[in-house]
């Protein structure tokens, strides 16, 4: 029981540094296009760094083949902090969507739907890594 | 809301490892009680006192504006 305590707090430190890496990927991702001069090293280079994040994550976070999915934790400190994570996120993208609305003339004619849609999932990977840290300090 | 649990603790000679082991929550746990960053549920506040043999009124105390 301990140890899934453990593990748990263990992965939670793990995700956040994921979540943040996910953003900061998905947000050049959404702007990339935006730039005239595209480089293709960079772009290799971008992938490769993003690939190695997310297998650190698999292998660091603990995960083996008997893991079940579970939707909230175990521990009530990490469980509060995943939820204010969540209503974080749901206010940022708020506020993003509320920006976007109002600036949005400026730019339409240049941006996808589809990189608009990564600009807000790279937003709330971005917030929900950076509240997790915040909240998780000593 | 104050409480008495680093007190216990130390006059346990425990560290807060050693006492989120013993009543099964997480470090971080213990820790943000201490410092009375979260408001920790009866079932967690039972347990502390429960190890520490107390009561759950000697450990915490309710402030003016609670």
């Amino acid at each position: 029981m301990n140890q899934d305590i453990k593990a748990e707090e263990r992965f939670m430190g793990q995700n956040a540094w994921f979540s943040i890496f996910m953003g900061v990927t998905l947000l050049i991702i959404s702007i990339y296009p935006m730039l005239d001069k595209t480089s293709a090293p960079l772009l290799i280079l971008g992938v490769s760094a993003f690939l190695g994040s997310f297998f650190m994550f698999v292998i660091r976070g603990g995960f083996t083949r008997k893991m079940k999915y579970h939707l909230t934790y175990k521990d009530e400190y990490l469980n509060t902090i995943d939820t204010i994570a969540y209503k974080h996120v749901v206010l940022a993208l708020l506020f993003s969507m509320g920006a976007v609305y109002l600036s949005s003339d400026s730019f339409a004619l240049h941006i996808s739907h589809s990189m608009m849609a990564t600009f807000y999932l790279a937003i709330m990977c971005l917030v929900y890594g950076i509240s997790i840290l915040w909240q998780n300090r000593d | 809301m104050q409480n008495n649990i680093a007190e216990f603790r130390k006059a346990a000679g425990l560290s807060q490892q050693e006492l989120a082991d013993a009543i099964n929550v997480s470090r971080k746990t213990i820790s943000t009680v201490e410092t009375a960053r979260f408001t920790p549920s009866v079932i967690i506040a039972l347990k502390i006192a429960q190890h520490f043999d107390t009561s759950v009124e000697s450990l915490f105390l309710l402030d003016e504006t609670d």
